[in-house]
């Protein structure tokens, strides 16, 4: 089984949010809900500008899953990280918990009234019946289920973000990286999501230990 | 109550270094830009400096709107007995369902053992003599309001807090995914719409029962000696005892105001307020509302089967001359005298109430 995972390449991310409007659109996501968004750092400085897309990383050892009070959140065999809609009491631990500050809510209520938790769902939909209503209305399109990959990344216009089997994409980045002669390796947010590669194993996965 | 001297003292270093280590001091932002344009030029592809304003949790660029969204990453932080430092929202993962859950547990259980133990071994605590028959005032109507409005709301809140904190370990494999849900569901409502009531009739509480609960002479003997009081000596004081004194000063006012204030700071989250703030709000939350549980079992025990009438007190607010000459005598003869310090006076003549 494939390992899912995204990497965002700042080398080549150009913040054109085509991801970020990819994702709404694919899974008419709620308003005030934003399961992908694109950060740019040093926005204007030349020479020093780079961007991010970030959304759920579905981390290898998930920090959602395992503060949720209720356990609604479940690991597919292909690494992506879900939740059941049912079950969510809306607590917000996870919002605390999550490095990337994925898991939304449509509302931020006095006496934490937060609705149900939304995120990115590498397109994999949720616990109902694979491409149902009921699945689509909850958690979006299930693309996974009919043979495609996460819509944001199929989409991007100059491939800065990839979504598919972690072995591939850490095989075209790792080209990418030699290509460009050993720079801009840094493949952001691996360390925090899937963990340090072990000590002397080789790299499997693109440099990523710093973040 | 002599626990409750004991688990003071514990309590003060267990808030001392309850507050966690923020993030390190990031170097400003501007210099990192400025930094990492020189790096351009002389390292072209490393970008070290744009990273490390990534990691320091700072906000940067982003066309989506919300609470925190140009931050990529959580600041590193580290809570107390942590070695190293992560995100902090890994840190706080770390130490909520760590030791927080697991001593917190003990803790709740040890002290449902504790007073099983005085239970079976040394049983309730009856009266030496026998009722008079003839009752004095104890707790104004306005005293009961306050207590029971509190202490309903209290019980409330420590069970479906409880169950937030521990229902996934005990009650989830036994009701299941779908009935638990539902329940801490329930559970998170009640507690959230329950808070302000509880808060209300605390301050209020704070307010009617200060001054009968300032020290008093006498107050140190009996914290020395108040262990005899299992084993049948009554040891001399006022309208309350110094083991009642603890429990209002260290439980009611500064434990249930921790409470309230971390639990406020949970409670409105459209404020804005930060992911640090609220994990920190959060574990200050459980730590003093676990302590606290702790405190009001000892109370609800002593306050039901643990001590003959003491229920009945609080319920009917009167209570038997012998009582009172027994477990509070130097209030009993300032009622008698109609001394200071009386608020409502026994009358003659009143409608004859029983107790039990």
């Amino acid at each position: 089984m494939a390992r899912m995972k995204f990497l965002c390449d700042a080398e080549r991310c150009i913040e054109c949010n085509g991801c970020v409007t990819a994702c709404k659109n694919e899974n008419e996501v709620p308003w005030g809900v934003n399961r992908r968004r694109v950060v740019t750092i040093n926005d204007g400085v030349i020479g020093a500008e780079k961007s991010i897309s970030v959304a759920c990383m579905h981390c290898s050892d998930a920090p959602c899953m395992a503060v949720c009070p209720v356990d609604c959140f479940y690991k597919t065999a292909d690494g992506v990280v879900l939740h059941d809609k049912d079950l969510c009491i809306g607590c917000g631990y996870c919002f605390y918990a999550c490095p990337f500050g994925a898991p939304q809510f449509p509302q931020a209520g006095a006496f934490g009234l937060r609705g149900k938790m939304d995120k990115c769902t590498f397109c994999a939909g949720g616990p109902e019946e694979d491409k149902s209503e009921a699945e689509f209305k909850k958690y979006g399109r299930n693309r996974l289920a009919e043979g495609k990959l996460p819509a944001c990344a199929e989409m991007c216009s100059t491939k800065a973000l990839l979504g598919g089997d972690g072995d591939v994409i850490a095989d075209i980045y790792r080209e990418r990286v030699a290509r460009r002669g050993s720079k801009g390796a840094e493949a952001w947010g691996w360390g925090s999501a899937y963990g340090q590669p072990p000590k002397g194993a080789a790299p499997a996965a693109p440099a990523g230990g710093k973040s | 109550m002599h626990t409750l001297s004991r688990m003071t003292g514990w309590l003060v270093l267990t808030f001392a270094f309850a507050l966690p280590v923020g993030a390190q001091q990031t170097p400003a932002q501007k210099d990192l830009a400025k930094d990492q344009q020189q790096r351009t030029v002389n390292q072209p592809g490393n970008n070290s400096e744009v990273w490390r304003d990534v990691r320091s949790g700072q906000p940067n660029n982003t066309t989506v709107p919300g609470r925190e969204t140009g931050v990529l990453v959580q600041a590193q932080a580290r809570f107390p007995g942590q070695e190293n430092m992560t995100t902090a929202g890994e840190a706080w993962r770390k130490f909520r369902n760590g030791p927080v859950t697991f001593y917190g547990g003990w803790l709740v259980i040890l002290m449902c053992a504790i007073i099983g133990a005085i239970y079976y071994t040394r049983g309730p605590i009856k009266l030496h003599d026998k009722p008079t028959g003839r009752v004095i005032d104890r707790f104004s109507l306005a005293e009961r309001w306050a207590h029971w409005v509190m202490g309903i709301s209290f019980c409330v809140l420590s069970v479906s807090g409880l169950i937030i904190l521990f229902g996934k370990h005990v009650l989830l494999p036994v009701l299941g995914y779908t009935l638990f849900a539902w329940l801490t569901a329930l559970g998170k409502n009640l507690h959230n719409f329950v808070a302000p009531l509880f808060i209300v009739s605390l301050l209020v509480f704070i307010v009617m029962y200060l001054k009968d609960n300032l020290p008093e002479k006498g107050d140190a003997t009996w914290l020395a000696n108040g262990w005899k009081f299992f084993y049948g000596v009554h040891l001399s004081s006022g309208r309350f005892n110094a083991g009642e004194k603890v429990w209002f000063w260290v439980g009611v006012v500064v434990l249930c105001l921790i409470v309230s204030v971390s639990g406020l700071i949970l409670l409105f989250p459209n404020f804005d307020q930060l992911r640090s703030t609220m994990q920190q709000a959060s574990v200050v939350h459980a730590i003093a509302a676990i302590l606290v549980i702790g405190f009001a079992i000892g109370h609800i025990y002593m306050g039901t089967i643990g001590v003959e009438g003491a229920y009945g007190n609080m319920r009917d607010g009167v209570t038997d001359e012998t009582w009172a000459k027994e477990h509070h005598d130097m209030w009993y003869d300032d009622v008698k005298s109609g001394g200071a310090g009386v608020t409502t006076a026994a009358k003659s003549g009143a409608a004859p109430q029983t107790l039990h």
